[in-house]
């Protein structure tokens, strides 16, 4: 069984942080729905960071950090998308070669 | 042109990454009497603070505060009392009452500023669960937070602007020109 990587509190915070970012974003800009998901991601990464495998912990201190906390779209629409798109394919690699995809037979 | 006024207010910066060194209560309440010196309409103070340093309810208004990137040493959080607003007459969303916690705010950031400590303002929070979390009495809600510590020497970016901004482009003299 994969060790717990995340205390109760952590947790309920993270838990806390997603419902009342639901409701916030009803009356905030669409752009912040984007901004609302990479901080969840980043806190939950910053719980886990010390109780993850070194190729996670590689990937959440790497690929995850690298956008700015407060990018947004509207400021470059193009960069923040082609940001995000890098950080997804680095997200699918690194769940490839987690999970042993490139291990399994074809 | 310069004077201290104009050079703090040229000089305050919304800090949204803080140190964990902690502000003192006296330090605290020297920005909690500016806060009680802010313009405020009428004079009618319809306005309340809650003041927070107790590190649990910090960590707390933290989880319910998705906008809230800053691990705050003190919050103010910025109440309207809606029900001091109603017995003169005022619709819970008069105009005055958001533009009151603006100039408050101002006041704050400028107080915080002048004390060599840092602040930022959070308005991205549930107000249901900011009052749960305070045990506000019914009527006041919840309006907005000055987070409050020492800035950290890095700070994130902070959010682009979109397109360049100088007091020229925001400002028309006298009357718009016909259309």
């Amino acid at each position: 069984m994969p060790a717990m990587v995340l205390s109760e509190d952590e947790a309920l915070e993270l838990v806390a942080f997603l419902l009342t970012a639901a409701r916030t974003q009803v009356d905030e800009a669409a752009e912040y729905g984007s901004l609302r998901l990479l901080t969840a991601a980043r806190r939950l990464a910053d719980a886990i960071t010390d109780r993850v495998s070194p190729e996670t912990r590689a990937f959440l201190t790497g690929p995850l950090r690298e956008m700015p906390d407060l990018a947004v779209r509207t400021a470059d629409p193009v960069g923040y998308v082609a940001a995000l798109d890098g950080v997804c394919r680095a997200v699918g690699q690194h769940l490839a070669a987690h999970f042993g995809l490139d291990r399994r037979p074809q | 042109m310069s004077n201290p006024v104009l050079e703090a207010i040229r000089t305050r910066r919304m800090a949204r990454a803080l140190t964990d060194e902690p502000i003192a209560r006296a330090e605290l309440e020297e920005i909690l009497k500016a806060a009680r010196r802010a313009p405020s309409a009428g004079n009618r103070r319809l306005h309340r603070f809650v003041a927070v340093q107790h590190p649990t309810t910090l960590r707390l208004l933290r989880a319910v505060a998705p906008g809230m990137f800053q691990h705050p040493a003190a919050i103010v959080v910025i109440c309207i009392d809606g029900a001091k607003a109603e017995s003169f007459g005022m619709k819970p969303t008069a105009k005055g009452l958001y533009v009151d916690v603006g100039t408050i705010a101002q006041t704050v950031l400028l107080a915080a500023h002048s004390l060599g400590l840092g602040a930022g303002v959070v308005t991205s929070f549930s107000q249901a669960a900011v009052s749960a979390v305070l045990n506000l009495p019914a009527g006041l809600s919840p309006e907005m937070f000055i987070c409050l510590g020492h800035a950290a020497a890095e700070q994130p970016a902070s959010m682009p602007p979109r397109g360049r901004v100088t007091w020229q482009t925001l400002t028309q003299w006298e009357r718009f020109p016909a259309r």
